[in-house]
């Protein structure tokens, strides 16, 4: 026997089990049927189970949502206090400079100037203006 | 407030699409499922000769499917469910194979394969003569017990080839193995399938 004849027996011997095969299935009595429907709808219900689940939360994610993206906008539309920040800053500038530090340094010296030979007391700012 | 109410409108509707998208893609598995479930369950009896153990694995293999793979397209399907039942058919094997272990470990037998009827098993076929039917029923209790006792690589090729009809390419995802793989595992299949069946198939 040939290659060829070889293929067609081996083709011909496929066709033949599947077909046995197929009588097979089709003769399947109803209960196996019956059993495998319910095996299907469990199979299937699991698919349902996981909507039911995004299905129940859905409405309740919307609803934060909309919260959290409210919330961002009112905190956004309000005017914003232009001192806070900037006087931060300007503190850490301060802290930073290096007159500051001279200043610390001198620290006695300034007290001095600022002293008032007569009332003994130190000069506020509107004393020393002109 | 309106952009808390346009938000919840959106959300409801996009809620909607994807209940309408879930609704079709169950219609589809469970078209799918249908059109697979009974050669499925015959190919699982065949391999593990018994039909409960069978429908345990059927049902398995399905709801994997499901739960896994269900956002795959439709023509992926029936490889990776045959993969699946495959998988679980091996896990069952090896189950076996440890608990006949045990079993002479405690001096009973754990074959159970000797409970096994072929015939009480075999299914009904309709329209035809009772000689025919029983012509066919010996016909597939020789098969079956010939393609049960095919090396399990073998007998996976030889069913998802010939008994479910998937193609190379299919059976090879199936299987997990290459296409030339499937060839040789099926070639050699239906060469020991022809020898041990003798003249009956010829």
């Amino acid at each position: 026997m040939n290659e060829r004849d070889d293929m067609t027996t081996d083709t011909e011997f496929a066709q033949q089990a599947r077909q046995l095969f197929d009588d097979s299935v089709e003769g399947l009595d109803a209960a196996t049927c019956s059993r495998l429907n319910r095996g299907r709808q469990a199979a299937l219900a699991e698919l349902n189970t996981g909507r039911r689940v995004w299905v129940q939360w859905a409405p309740a994610a919307g609803v934060a949502a909309a919260a959290v993206f409210a919330v961002v906008l009112w905190t956004g539309s309000q005017p914003a206090d232009e001192f806070t920040p900037q006087a931060s800053a300007t503190d850490f500038e301060i802290l930073l400079a290096e007159d500051s530090l001279e200043m610390l340094e001198d620290l006695e010296f300034y007290s001095w100037i600022d002293f008032d030979d007569e009332t003994g007391a130190t000069l506020q700012p509107e004393d020393k203006v002109g | 407030m309106s952009a808390c109410v346009a938000e919840f409108a959106v959300s409801c509707e996009s809620g909607n699409r994807t209940g309408v998208r879930t609704l079709q893609r169950e219609q589809e598995l469970n078209r799918f499922l249908t059109g697979v479930e009974k050669r499925a369950l015959r190919i699982a009896e065949i391999a593990v000769r018994d039909r409960d153990e069978a429908l345990d694995l059927v049902q398995v293999a399905m709801i994997k499917l499901v739960q896994k793979y269900a956002d795959r397209s439709d023509d992926e399907w029936a490889p990776l469910f045959y993969r699946i039942l495959q998988n679980g058919v091996r896990d069952w094997h090896r189950r076996q194979a440890v608990r006949n272990k045990v079993m002479v470990w405690f001096g009973r037998s754990g074959d159970d394969d000797k409970d096994y009827d072929v015939v009480a098993s075999a299914p009904d076929p309709a329209g035809r003569t009772p000689d025919e039917q029983l012509q066919s029923h010996e016909a597939m209790q020789t098969l079956e017990i010939a393609v049960g006792e095919l090396p399990g690589r073998q007998r996976e090729a030889f069913m998802l080839r010939t008994f479910e009809g998937l193609d190379v390419a299919g059976t090879a995802a199936a299987m997990g193995c290459s296409q030339g793989s499937v060839k040789t595992h099926y070639s050699r299949a239906v060469h020991s399938l022809r020898d041990t069946l003798g003249e009956h198939w010829q």
